[in-house]
């Protein structure tokens, strides 16, 4: 190098110069990104409804604050309970761990893994905080919707009273099952065994099943 | 197999691991935090966003942001090259338009041959019966071109877009308190992707998402087709750390070169990769920073003169230096 800088003497020169920091069309792409996060980042001042969180983020703000999205403990839920917040939850959580009961509960992984939940240990951003149990941290409290329970039109259901293993169901006087709403933690268990959309006549119209989970804050 | 079905093959692979690991809940997770159930190694990013925006140490994510940095001081954007869904997931770019392009996604590629002073050098000189003795437009060529030619410019600049990106981001997740960037990653939405999709075959999990999450995912490589040299923060993030890299950097055998062995012009190694890096003439294209480790001028080189050692060997005294052009000193 050394020897072609003697044959071209001014070669130096002007590279001095030419080493800009960054050039003016690279600084105004960069800032116009900049921008978009800037303006994306907004939708955290959009409001958004709080969700049925795994256990351990049920601080709705520290959650979306930690989780990078990263599907970690959808996918290592045993039980599949954990699916990616919708796009309709807002674009805000959209991808962020929600519960989904549809077809199982949650246990705190005392079946699977002997109370310690499978999900908050591998949150590797602690999203989901450690420390939640089935007696401390409710996911959220069962509603039950008399409308669309077959057992209030008196068809005989029970399938939510008998699924509950947190005694925070029972039944009054005509058999109808209702929730103790300060025993239940939100497991899931009842809104999985809810067989109310399975009914055509009494669920027409109904997007969700008699008895769901709703979020504490909500 | 060639390092370029390989280098399609491996993020393929990768690919089909996590969907498979995602099925059967091993938890291997996806590439924001890939690992073994509790162990993951985050995202360096996600892991710096995630702790600025939560305003804590988060020990998961300290420690994966020391083992990244410790792998792209080994390797500097091997990821890019070898590991990153996105690049092949740009491939269906060819779908949209014929024209192939000169890059693999992940760089800036080189200059068309007839806008390249080096190849226009090389030809030159080809030209000539003798390997004639460079003219000293040629020679200024070589040695980092002396005219103002915006993308030369560019290519020396310290910082360039990505490298504001990346400030961006950490900006918006200390703004507004969460990693902002994550919402449109697109390594996260390639992945985001195949889990939807699964969601929706294996649960009937019918949402927007599923539309959504890939149109913008195809948008960002599509439209943006430099991503990955333009505006990927991850790959400043490399670019930045990978300034300290010292392995596995192409290194020339001057005895084996044409330009330095038989005084001929030749900038094959240039032409080919995909970082415009000039291997002969470091000064005159990209740092060593941005070297994927595609092993494309390696192979490209027609006397086999380039490897990449383990560890570069000291420069005889007559040999043109090949270092990183951040330590050459100013003249
Ligand atoms: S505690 Fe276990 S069962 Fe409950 S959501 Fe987490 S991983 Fe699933
Ligand atoms: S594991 Fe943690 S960071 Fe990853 S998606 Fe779940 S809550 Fe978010
Ligand atoms: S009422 Fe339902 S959600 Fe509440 S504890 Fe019982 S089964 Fe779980
Ligand atoms: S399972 Fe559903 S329909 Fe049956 S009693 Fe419970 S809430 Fe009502
Ligand atoms: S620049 Fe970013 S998107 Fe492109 S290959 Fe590298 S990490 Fe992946
Ligand atoms: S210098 Fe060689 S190995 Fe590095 S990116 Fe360029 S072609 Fe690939």
């Amino acid at each position: 190098m050394a020897e072609l800088e003697e044959k071209v003497p001014d070669a130096a020169q002007p590279k001095k110069e030419q080493r800009p920091v960054i050039t003016r069309r690279a600084l105004c792409v960069g800032l116009g990104g900049t921008a978009a996060l800037l303006g994306l980042g907004a939708v955290r001042y959009a409001g958004s409804a709080p969700l049925v969180r795994p256990p351990g983020g049920q601080d709705e703000d520290a959650l979306v604050s930690a989780c990078i999205r990263c599907e970690k403990c959808y996918e290592v839920c045993p039980r599949g309970v954990i699916a990616p917040a919708h796009l309709e939850d807002g674009i805000l959580n959209m991808r962020t761990p929600v519960m989904d009961f549809s077809a199982n509960w949650c246990d705190w992984c005392t079946e699977e893994n002997g109370g310690t939940p499978l999900c908050v240990a591998s949150c590797p951003t602690e999203a989901l905080k450690t420390g939640s149990t089935p007696e401390t941290g409710a996911l959220g409290l069962a509603e039950l919707n008399q409308d669309l329970c077959l057992a209030y039109r008196l068809i005989g259901c029970r399938f939510c009273y008998d699924a509950c293993e947190y005694e925070a169901m029972a039944l009054d006087e005509n058999n109808r099952p209702y929730v103790l709403n300060d025993q239940c933690n939100g497991c899931g268990a009842c809104e999985s065994v809810c067989v109310s959309l399975q009914n055509g006549s009494i669920s027409a119209g109904a997007t969700e099943r008699a008895i769901v989970v709703r979020p504490l804050e909500a | 197999m060639n390092t370029k079905r390989l280098r399609t093959i491996i993020p393929l692979a990768v690919i089909g691991v996590i969907a498979v690991g995602f099925a059967t809940h091993v938890g291997v997770g996806t590439l924001s935090a890939i690992g073994w159930q509790d162990i993951s190694l985050l995202c360096p990013l996600g892991a710096l966003m995630t702790m600025i925006a939560t305003k804590t140490m988060i020990p998961r994510a300290v420690i994966s942001v020391v083992i990244a940095i410790a792998l792209i001081l080994l390797f500097a954007r091997a990821f890019c090259g070898w590991i990153c869904p996105v690049p092949v997931v740009s491939k269906i770019r060819g779908v949209f338009s014929k024209k192939t392009s000169n890059t693999d996604m992940t760089g800036t590629g080189v200059l068309p041959a007839d806008e390249n002073p080096l190849v226009k050098a090389a030809k030159g000189s080809e030209a000539a019966d003798a390997p004639a003795p460079l003219s000293a437009d040629e020679q200024a060529a070589l040695s980092g071109c002396g005219h103002s030619c915006s993308s030369c410019a560019e290519k020396r600049a310290t910082f360039d877009s990505r490298h504001v990106i990346l400030g961006g981001s950490l900006l918006s997740a200390a703004v507004f308190g969460f990693p902002v960037f994550c919402l449109i990653c697109p390594i996260g939405l390639t992945f985001a992707t195949i889990v939807l999709v699964m969601r929706l075959f294996a649960f009937g999990d019918v949402a927007w998402g599923v539309i959504l999450v890939p149109t913008l995912l195809l948008a960002e490589v599509v439209f943006f087709r430099k991503w990955c040299s333009k505006f990927c923060p991850i790959s400043a993030l490399m670019s930045l750390v990978g300034k300290a890299n010292r392995t596995f950097v192409p290194a020339i055998d001057n005895a084996k070169c044409r330009e330095s062995a038989q005084g001929t012009s030749c900038e094959a190694c240039a032409a080919v990769c995909p970082q415009g890096i000039n291997v002969r003439h470091p000064e005159a294209g990209m740092s060593f920073s941005e070297c994927t480790k595609c092993r494309a001028c390696v192979e490209a080189c027609p006397t086999r003169a380039i490897t990449m050692p383990f560890l570069p060997k000291k420069a005889a005294p007559s040999t043109v230096i090949v270092e990183d052009d951040e330590t050459v000193p100013a003249a």
